[in-house]
């Protein structure tokens, strides 16, 4: 049995900030540092956002396709960083996104997640990515993705929160 | 706006700050990121627009470089120019 694997799905989940239900990336597939990343999915009628993403037809909401692409970006950032991932706290937050969906994607599909490196900085990137189920393009990506300390956008939090809150109680 | 590139790069910002090119050619001195409201990703969709465009390499140092309108044209004229001689 032909099981190409760069990465199985106890790495992805030891990479990826995210845990179950969010992880949207079942396997790397292939990967050249700082260059691309080619993940799979599997769908299946099982997923916890069937059930609402349509009661009477079973769609995979738009957003988390986007959301997948923007998780095999942020693995292809940890992979190709110097930063061991064990040391890694930092969390990708997307910027910027122009996103197309072609095709629906429905309960059986296996997406081919793709996503190629437009520009890499330090802490950002800008990247290219589409998902395709049996070989047809789904969806098509553009995105700018940030790393952000994980301890520094709890910071962040609190003091927006410090913020609203005398906002809330003047009006 | 008079030379082809002034009117490229402005036309191409424009849309990436959501501004009318015109407003945005009056305030082509201003600071993208104070005054602007320009944030660090649309920075680096700006500075990966400007290569593709003119098939330059901007390294991550000359993102300071890129601080308004008219310092991204003059660093863009500039880089044209060093490709040609």
């Amino acid at each position: 049995m032909n099981r190409k694997a760069v990465l199985d799905y106890e790495e992805v989940r030891r990479l990826l900030p995210q845990a179950h239900p969010f992880i949207f990336i079942d396997r790397v597939l292939e990967f050249e540092a700082k260059q691309r990343i080619v993940c799979r999915k599997n769908v299946t009628g099982s997923e916890s956002y069937f059930p609402g993403h349509f009661p009477g037809i079973a769609i995979m909401p738009g957003a988390l396709l986007g959301e997948a692409i923007a998780q095999a970006a942020a693995l292809l950032f940890v992979l190709s960083d110097d930063v061991p991932p064990e040391e890694n706290n930092r969390l990708f937050v997307v910027g910027t996104t122009r996103t197309r969906f072609l095709k629906p994607v429905f309960p059986g599909d296996t997406l081919t997640i793709s996503v190629e490196v437009v520009k890499l900085l330090s802490s950002s990137a800008m990247v290219k990515g589409w998902v395709e189920v049996e070989g047809e393009k789904v969806v098509t990506s553009s995105l700018a993705l940030a790393a952000i300390d994980a301890a520094e956008l709890k910071a962040q939090k609190r003091t927006l929160a410090r913020t609203r809150v005398p906002q809330e109680v003047s009006s | 706006m008079t030379t082809e590139l002034e009117k490229d790069i402005t036309h191409m910002l424009a849309e990436v700050v959501e501004m009318d090119e015109n407003q945005l050619w009056e305030k082509r001195q201003l600071r993208f990121v104070d005054e602007l409201g320009v944030d660090s990703m649309l920075a680096l969709e700006i500075l990966a627009l400007l290569e593709k465009k003119y098939r330059i390499q901007i390294p991550e140092e000359n993102l300071l470089d890129l601080v308004s309108l008219q310092s991204t044209i003059d660093f863009v004229d500039q880089k044209l120019k060093q490709r040609v001689a």
